[in-house]
């Protein structure tokens, strides 16, 4: 049973500009509830604010057919 | 009954000048035109393509100028790799008569090494969603028992490696793709590190946790394919630009010393596995010790951990490709796809963000707690496959996969049959090495499958001889899986009694029926 309503969750599916049939909805909304969990063990660590992400932007990466060329 | 080479035996036949590559490829053939009406693994069947490729490496051979242990073996990509004037499909209306002016980086590496290209294989809907019964295309059958599910996305690879159609393939794993067919399929598929394998070319589902990897019927032959796909792409911003090493080189080399840490919670705890999977971790365990190897016992994150992570990335990356069909096609796409898909579109920016540093997280820890611990080992799926008809829509939502983890780590890890469960229906462990790690971690696999000796079994209706499959798919006859299956099991003496009855005898002997016109008249 998914923690956010009904209502709520019709509303998200609004913003994402999505054109779903009421089944449609209520089918989704059946995922959604196993899903939210998962945002809770993915936000709450207590981990430190400085902590980054895994991904790291690599600038050299954008440049370096540039530098081979000369 | 039919054997089935293996990469290596093909090879050496090859090499021995035992078999031609038009010989090998023709069977190959004629096993997908006997089992592909029951087994769905092939999308596209490129059978002149595949003889034009088998009579150039023939020729090779001829010449003394063989490209190497690869040349002339019939393979197939999954049908996510992009291959240059042939359909590829991702198995979804929305790419259907697509045909790609490229060839994807893996496909063109396997091309120069001589393969010999058989076609495109199912998948998962755009390597996510399935088993689909709404798409252009059914979903790919498991040989073991027709009725059974793959696992996926690689779901065609998996079946057609299994059935001997092909004797390898490509696959892609993003929270375990590869590795779940292999599990269910009873073959060996390897995943190997992020960035190892470029991805140029093949149809993206994640950016960031997606792998190229092969898929084959023992853990050697995955090595010889590795080293055909493994290399530096510049084209793939993950591709990783460092040296290849030989895959084969450590194999039967001995593991005495080597630390193997089994990962006891996730496969007892976290999500218990079948009695028939736990005996096949247990069976490795006791092989690898008797081989000298050091078993410890080590802790990591909960499954539920990596599964949140692994889950949020995917859908998020996926559904920032997919936006624009999913707001103007929605009802194109099949219902599984869609309907995973588009939690990435409900989810909020900081999710992703936050899944990211969770995936940082996670990455320490597991390298903190793998200190000194060479090979990680655990299950490679929870069970035997169950019936097609009965996956659950939310499977992978309800239930953490073994598999994820190495995805959100990016190790290399590979699954192998362990044995046989309820049914008959192979089981597998996964086994797990550090970055860049793949000759370790392809000598401790190939250790224990030599040791364990379960390759000598195929699927029953692959140990029909392809000429006889073929000959009945010519006649129209489209037989029940276990009718095939029975026939497999039964052929050798059927041919034998035929031999048999044929002589000699005298060239007047007459038929024990006679034709007689009624008398009187």
């Amino acid at each position: 049973m998914a923690k956010t309503s009904l209502e709520d969750f019709k509303a998200l599916v609004r913003r994402a500009g999505l054109a779903l049939t009421p089944e449609q909805i209520d089918e989704i909304y059946i995922g959604w509830g196993h899903v939210e969990p998962m945002f809770e063990r993915i936000r709450s660590y207590g981990r430190d604010r400085a902590a980054e992400p895994a991904h790291v932007f690599r600038p050299d990466f954008f440049t370096q057919d540039a530098a081979k060329e000369g | 009954m039919t054997h089935i080479p293996t990469i290596a035996e093909a090879a050496a036949l090859l090499a021995a000048r035992k078999i031609s590559p038009v010989e090998l490829a023709r069977q190959c053939l004629d096993r997908v035109a006997a089992l592909n009406d029951t087994l769905h693994a092939f999308i596209t069947v490129t059978a002149e393509r595949a003889m034009d490729d088998a009579k150039a490496a023939e020729a090779r051979l001829m010449a003394g100028t063989p490209r190497g242990r690869l040349d002339g073996i019939p393979i197939a990509h999954k049908d996510i790799y992009a291959t240059r004037g042939i359909a590829t499909t991702a198995h979804s209306k929305l790419l259907k008569g697509w045909v790609p002016t490229e060839d994807a980086t893996t496909v063109r590496m396997l091309a120069e090494a001589g393969t010999v290209m058989l076609g495109k294989l199912a998948t998962h809907e755009f390597a996510f969603g399935g088993p689909s019964f709404d798409l252009p295309w059914p979903p790919a059958r498991n040989p073991w028992n027709p009725d059974h599910f793959t696992s996926g996305s690689s779901s065609g690879t998996g079946a057609a490696v299994a059935a001997g159609m092909i004797l390898g393939g490509t696959g892609s794993d993003t929270g375990g793709s590869i590795r779940g067919p292999a599990s269910l399929c009873g073959i060996a598929g390897l995943k190997p590190t992020y960035g190892l394998c470029p991805r140029t070319g093949i149809l993206p589902l994640a950016f960031s946790l997606d792998h190229a990897g092969p898929m084959a019927w023992t853990v050697e032959d995955c090595a010889l394919l590795l080293q055909h796909m493994a290399g530096f792409d510049p084209a793939d911003p993950g591709s990783a630009d460092r040296p290849v090493p030989d895959f084969t080189a450590q194999l039967g080399q001995d593991i005495k010393g080597k630390r193997i840490g089994v990962v006891r919670h996730w496969h007892e705890t976290d999500a218990k596995v079948s009695p028939a999977v736990q005996k096949g971790i247990d069976g490795a365990l006791a092989i690898w010790k008797d081989q000298g190897a050091e078993i410890v016992e080590v802790v990591l994150p909960s499954l539920f951990e990596y599964q949140a992570a692994n889950f949020v990335i995917i859908t998020t990356e996926g559904y920032s490709l997919h936006e624009p069909w999913m707001r103007t096609r929605f009802n194109d796409y099949g219902e599984l796809l869609r309907d995973r898909m588009v939690m990435g579109a409900l989810m909020a920016s900081t999710d992703y963000v936050q899944a990211l540093r969770r995936r940082a997280e996670l990455c320490a820890l597991t390298a903190a707690a793998t200190k000194g611990v060479d090979i990680l080992v655990t299950a490679g799926a929870p069970a035997e496959a169950p019936r097609i008809d009965s996956v659950p829509k939310w499977a992978n939502l309800q239930n953490p996969g073994f598999t994820n983890p190495f995805n959100i780590t990016g190790w290399p890890a590979m699954c192998v049959c362990s044995g046989y469960g309820e049914g008959g229906m192979p089981v597998a462990i996964q086994i797990a090495a550090k970055p860049f790690q793949e000759p370790l971690l392809l000598q401790v696999a190939h250790a224990f499958e030599q040791a364990a000796g379960l390759r000598n079994r195929r699927p029953e209706l692959a140990t029909v001889p392809p000429q006889i499959g073929k000959t009945l798919a010519d006649a129209g006859l489209t037989l029940p899986a276990s009718d095939m299956a029975g026939l497999g099991a039964v052929v050798e003496e059927l041919q034998a009694g035929a031999a048999a009855l044929r002589g000699p005898r005298s060239y007047a002997n007459e038929p024990a029926a006679t034709f007689q016109l009624p008398a009187g008249t």
